[in-house]
């Protein structure tokens, strides 16, 4: 089982190698397929373990393996060590299942680009960090992992080298992402000093004996990391951006794994959250600002992939809801099935851009559901799955997750609200995307740019994954039905064991009200956006505030990057040039302006050498003459 | 011992070295200032004679006459130097000849 845990988070790395290494020497297809094979081997590893896992008793399931020791010191070691536990094995699923899907389905929408094979190296180490982040199993490589993610983010956002939007939004993700990595160190410091271990089971165990400031501080740093990494407010404004980034990419990083790390260690360290209640509730507050205010922004978007991509922020944020709540199961089974449908959504809209020649703006888009049948069907699988529709899969996992905040007090309660408020929001931007890209007459775009995508090879790898996501989009959900089968819940108990338990009524009646909500979002959005096409209600303040994002880039730009840079242009100006570049200078001057003196003895005139030597030993002479008298 | 004390030997050689050595720094044809020069070295010389005959040691004698064969040497190379310099229609002013300044 450790073997295979092994070999689960090494293969990926191993394929990232051997493109790296190979070079031109294979073909771009075939790195395509290496990757791809690797990350089947990984998820075929990872089944293996999970079922060698289930074979033991709930006590026993949690195993640690150290592959060597790198850092010995007083007491600290630090080494590559992976931990084999029902949290680490459900998202090894994850991620290298939908990982899979979506290499695969990169072999069909990379085909006949010119750097495939950096490509699918990008992608096959990505894979492995993010397995790395999952396997840790301590803090430090908890780290390395959160590092690594970010680096291959940037690489697969920064892609298309030669497009200055792309590389200036993988820097900006970049940038943010480090921020979160420093404050997640910095609290690392404080556990190091408080604790002196960093092992999961060592910090577990005595994490009640940090107190007071410390806890907060620590609890912060951690929670720091996972709104920089999981795109929450305020540490959200580089989602949006990265969607420069390939569509695939866009699936795999920024929908269903990378950004849903932060769920992960808000679950993953929950004895550490829970002694700091405080911040577990910021937590979930942030998490329900953030599923708002997205929800809100994405009315406005008029790129397919951003749509998608708020609404990625808006579904996080209600992971961070109901694992700042300790919900933790339903938080992971929500990660889950939005990691289906979200992977499903973006990679039926990578089918619908193909098809138009790169062409992302919605209000180019019109009346592909006719011309596109099988990709509406899917983006309507995922669309009703996001909506939380029953029978599909995110009905199952998110309305358990809203009612339980219902359990957790008068501030779970005004979160509640919150939450349901987002199922409307959720229903009617979903919708909207669909009824103008898909709904009413062909637009004259469309009817001049479509090109179907036929029965060609690449074709056909973009198709199957995902139908085997749409399938997933409506199966996955029923797996768990809160309170009456909670195998998921059940499986997690030993690794977070969740504090509120939502009533029956309490379910039911959160259950009616989303899906109601969310049927008259949807509604909403027939309404306005369909065949009628009707006017769409809009207020001038609230249309250019959404459309600029609620003004958070400008007020970044303006209070940190403007003062950074007049800070920087200063130091230039008065410490660079006057001390350091002017104190070389003033060294080299001088030493000329001593030499230029020095030579002026050299005069050329005999007379002047031959007085000089005759002096001088007159004068030797009298000295000697003295001294010795 | 017939003839005058050591002493009027070291002041005249004394006065005649002074006047070379002034010739060597003022003059500014080469040629007198190897002249000068040659002033210089035969008063060293007549100063050797004098203590010789003071101390009764002919080594002094000797070394005169050591000297003498050394000036002719120098003289040799000097004027052939001054002689290849006035062929090379180069002005014989040692004020002149200053290039090798820094």
């Amino acid at each position: 089982m450790i073997a295979t845990a092994w070999i689960c988070l090494l293969s990926p790395l191993g394929a990232a190698a051997l493109i790296t290494l190979a070079g031109t020497r294979i073909s771009r297809r075939a790195a395509g397929y290496l990757a791809t094979l690797s990350v089947l081997v990984s998820f075929v590893a990872a089944l293996i373990t999970f079922f060698r896992l289930i074979g033991e008793t709930a006590e026993e399931r949690s195993h640690a393996s150290t592959l060597w020791t790198w850092l010995s010191a007083r007491g600290l070691d630090f080494g590559l060590s992976i931990l084999v536990d029902p949290l680490s094995v459900f998202m090894m699923l994850v991620v290298s299942g939908v990982g899979f899907l979506i290499v695969a389905y990169s072999i069909g929408f990379m085909d006949g680009d010119d750097e495939e094979r950096r490509y699918f190296a990008y992608m096959a180490l990505f894979v492995f960090s993010m397995l790395l982040l999952v396997q840790s199993a301590d803090l430090v490589i908890l780290l390395a992992g959160w590092g690594l993610v970010g680096l291959c983010s940037y690489l697969l956002i920064g892609y298309h080298q030669e497009r200055p939007e792309a590389i200036a939004a993988a820097k900006k993700a970049f940038i943010m992402n480090a921020v979160g990595d420093a404050t997640m160190a910095l609290a690392l410091f404080l556990l190091i000093q408080r604790l002196g271990t960093l092992e999961y089971g060592g910090v577990f165990e005595r994490i009640d004996d940090v107190g007071g400031w410390a806890m907060t501080l620590i609890a912060l740093g951690l929670l720091g990391g996972a709104v920089a990494k999981s795109a929450q407010i305020p540490l959200h404004t580089w989602l949006p951006d990265a969607m420069e980034g390939p569509t695939p990419v866009s699936a795999l990083i920024h929908a269903a794994t990378m950004v849903t790390a932060g769920v992960y260690m808000l679950v993953r360290l929950n004895p550490i959250f829970e002694q700091a209640p405080g911040v577990q509730d910021l937590a979930a507050g942030l998490g329900t600002l953030t599923l708002l205010v997205a929800g809100l922004v994405a009315l406005v978007q008029t790129d397919i992939k951003r749509v998608i991509a708020y609404s990625t922020m808006s579904q996080i944020g209600y992971m961070f809801l109901g694992a700042g709540l300790t919900s933790y199961g339903n938080s992971m089974f929500h990660l889950m099935t939005h990691a289906f449908f979200k992977a499903l959504l973006f990679l039926a809209a990578g089918i619908v851009i193909h098809s138009l020649v790169g062409e992302q703006d919605l209000r180019r888009m019109g009346g592909l559901a006719r011309l596109l049948p099988r990709t509406y069907t899917a983006m309507i699988v995922g669309a009703l799955a996001l909506a939380a529709i029953p029978p599909f899969a995110g009905f199952f996992s998110k309305d358990p997750l809203l009612a339980a905040a219902l359990d957790a007090g008068a501030y779970g309660r005004l979160l509640w609200v919150g939450g349901l408020i987002g199922t409307f929001l959720t229903g009617l931007y979903t919708f909207r995307m669909i009824f103008i890209a898909f709904g009413g007459e062909p637009s004259p775009f469309v009817r001049e740019h479509l090109h179907r995508p036929g029965h060609t090879i690449p074709a056909l790898w973009m198709a199957w994954p995902v139908g085997a996501l749409a399938v997933l989009s409506v199966i996955g959900g029923w797996i768990q039905f809160a309170g009456l089968w909670d195998p998921i819940s059940d499986f997690l108990e030993p690794v977070a064991v969740s504090g509120v338990e939502p009533s029956g009524l309490e379910d039911a009646a959160t259950s009616v009200l989303a899906v109601g909500l969310s049927l008259v979002g949807i509604a909403t959005a027939w309404w306005i956006y369909s065949a009628r096409r009707r006017e769409v209600p809009r207020w001038e303040p609230a249309q250019r505030a959404l459309e600029h994002k609620l003004y958070f880039d400008e007020l970044y730009d303006a209070v940190l990057y403007r003062p950074a840079a007049w800070l920087a242009a200063a130091a230039t100006r008065f410490v660079e040039g006057p001390l350091i570049a002017g104190s070389i200078r003033g060294l080299t001057d001088g030493t000329r302006l001593l030499a230029n003196r020095v030579t002026e003895a050299q005069t050329g005139l005999l007379r002047t050498y031959v007085l000089a030597l005759g002096s001088g030993a007159a004068i030797l002479t009298l000295v000697f003459l003295v001294v010795r008298a | 011992m017939m003839g005058p004390d050591v002493g009027w030997y070291v002041t005249v050689s004394a006065f005649l070295f002074a006047v070379g050595a002034l010739g060597v720094l003022i003059r500014r044809n080469p040629l007198i200032v190897l002249l000068s020069l040659e002033i210089m070295l035969n008063a060293a010389n007549l100063s050797l004679i004098g203590f010789a005959r003071h101390l009764g040691d002919t080594a002094g004698q000797v070394f005169a006459l050591a000297v003498m064969a050394v000036a002719a040497s120098e003289v040799v190379v000097g004027l052939g130097l001054v002689v290849a310099l006035n062929r090379s229609r180069v002005p014989l002013d040692v004020d002149r000849l200053s290039t090798l300044r820094g």
